[in-house]
């Protein structure tokens, strides 16, 4: 059996945290209807593609994400990785309640990663432990003229099911 | 006092204890062997904190683990606000482990604490031009250290008679012999930025988190467990102990514990 490559634990969290964002209204998803392309843009998006994507959410609150490190340790089954998450939006009070819903999502390490696992999109990913290490206070972007930034900064820890060899299943 | 002259001192009563038994009194070994196993364990701990190799391994450790997670923040910090931080590294390789400007070293500070400080290196490669004609490079090497301070920046023509540049796509022949100050190299946005960065990283919970993830505490716990297994000389029935041959073991065990590399 081949073995999918794709599944990556950003991307789950990536859309755990958008599946939560909808839920409580602080984002909707119409704003990001893209008639190019005929669906909704997910305004959590790699470092790698806000050039592509400048244009498309000018004005528009969207959170920019980046792996800082990914390590495993002598217990090989454990991935230990660190994702930086800068909060963008115009509006002070957004970001705030961004912060907040994202403090009360991934504060309570295992309980969190229950949380994670409970909406995940694949079951070859099983998350260990989700939390914040890091939260900066909000200022003016230098990046981005007009927008005010904040980064949170999550630690997650999880494993991918293997083989009897320990290689990815 | 500290914890480890008190354990010397204290420990110092039981060399009475080893040296054996009184002639003409019933010989028993109990005593002596408890009291060599309780001197060679208190002799490990408090010889610990001022053992070289011990001391040399906790802040090694510890620092590669800080120095390679700093480095990682720094990285993505620079990957998505490359304006505030694209001069810590070389001319467009923003936020490229390989192309850092920016270097993390150790200060000793006696003991077991030690101070870290920060550094810039020297920029090697070329400023970009744009310019297919300019056939002189010029490296500008104190580029991250000017460009953090936002010193202002004077160019004069070395060679050449005159500055010549392009500026929004037209060519500027400068008067001959003037010179172009640039008020803020590296834009306003990049002044203090990595000060502001390196702050917190070192203030807040990130460093708790990279001196947690060094792995030390296993490492410790694992090398620690191994220098206090007592040799077998002391396991092995003796009516008398040496206090001076147990204090050597003890050194041995502690710099063979904890003497290796990672």
């Amino acid at each position: 059996m081949t073995v999918d490559y794709k599944i990556d634990a950003m991307f789950e969290l990536r859309k755990f945290l958008w599946t939560q964002l909808k839920l409580t209204g602080l984002f909707d998803q119409d704003d990001y209807y893209s008639d190019n392309l005929g669906s909704e843009i997910i305004p959590i998006i790699p470092v790698q593609q806000l050039p592509e994507m400048d244009q498309f959410l000018n004005g528009k609150k969207h959170i920019v994400y980046d792996k800082i490190g990914l390590s495993y340790e002598e217990n090989w089954l454990i991935c230990c990785e660190k994702v930086l998450f800068t909060i963008y939006s115009t509006d002070i009070t957004e970001i705030y309640e961004i912060r907040n819903l994202m403090t009360d999502l991934f504060r309570r390490m295992d309980e969190s990663a229950k949380d994670v696992n409970s909406l995940k999109t694949t079951n070859k990913l099983i998350f260990h432990n989700v939390m914040i290490v890091e939260t900066t206070p909000i200022e003016p972007s230098l990046e981005l003229q007009g927008f005010l930034s904040t980064d949170v900064i999550l630690e997650v820890k999880y494993s991918r099911v293997t083989d009897r060899l320990g290689r990815f299943a | 006092m500290d914890s480890s002259v008190a354990l010397i001192q204290a420990s110092s009563g039981l060399e009475r204890l080893m040296a054996g038994s009184v002639p003409g009194v019933i010989k028993d070994s109990t005593v002596a062997q408890i009291s060599a196993f309780l001197y060679y364990e208190a002799s490990v701990l408090s010889k610990l904190t001022s053992n070289a190799e011990f001391k040399n391994l906790f802040k090694t450790t510890i620092f590669n683990q800080i120095e390679k997670d700093f480095g990682q923040y720094v990285d993505a910090q620079a990957r998505t606000k490359p304006r505030s931080l694209h001069h810590v590294y070389e001319w467009n390789k923003t936020g490229n482990p390989t192309a850092r400007l920016f270097d993390l070293y150790l200060i000793d500070t006696g003991g077991l604490s030690f101070r870290i400080g920060r550094d810039f290196k020297l920029s090697k490669s070329a400023v970009p031009s744009k310019n297919k004609k300019q056939k002189r490079r010029y490296v500008f090497a104190n580029k991250a250290s000017v460009m953090e301070e936002g010193m202002p920046l004077v160019i004069r023509p070395k060679s050449a008679e005159r500055l010549v540049f392009e500026l929004d796509g037209a060519t500027v022949f400068m008067p001959k012999g003037t010179s172009v100050t640039v008020k803020r190299p590296g834009g306003r946005a990049a002044t203090n930025q990595f000060a502001l960065t390196y702050g917190r990283f070192f203030g807040g919970q990130l460093v708790n988190s990279s001196i947690k993830s060094s792995g030390f505490q296993r490492l410790f716990n694992a090398k620690i467990a191994k220098a206090l297994d007592v040799p077998i000389n002391i396991k092995k029935v003796q009516y008398s102990f040496s206090a001076g041959k147990i204090r050597m073991q003890a050194d041995a065990a502690l710099s063979s514990s904890f003497g290796g590399s990672l």
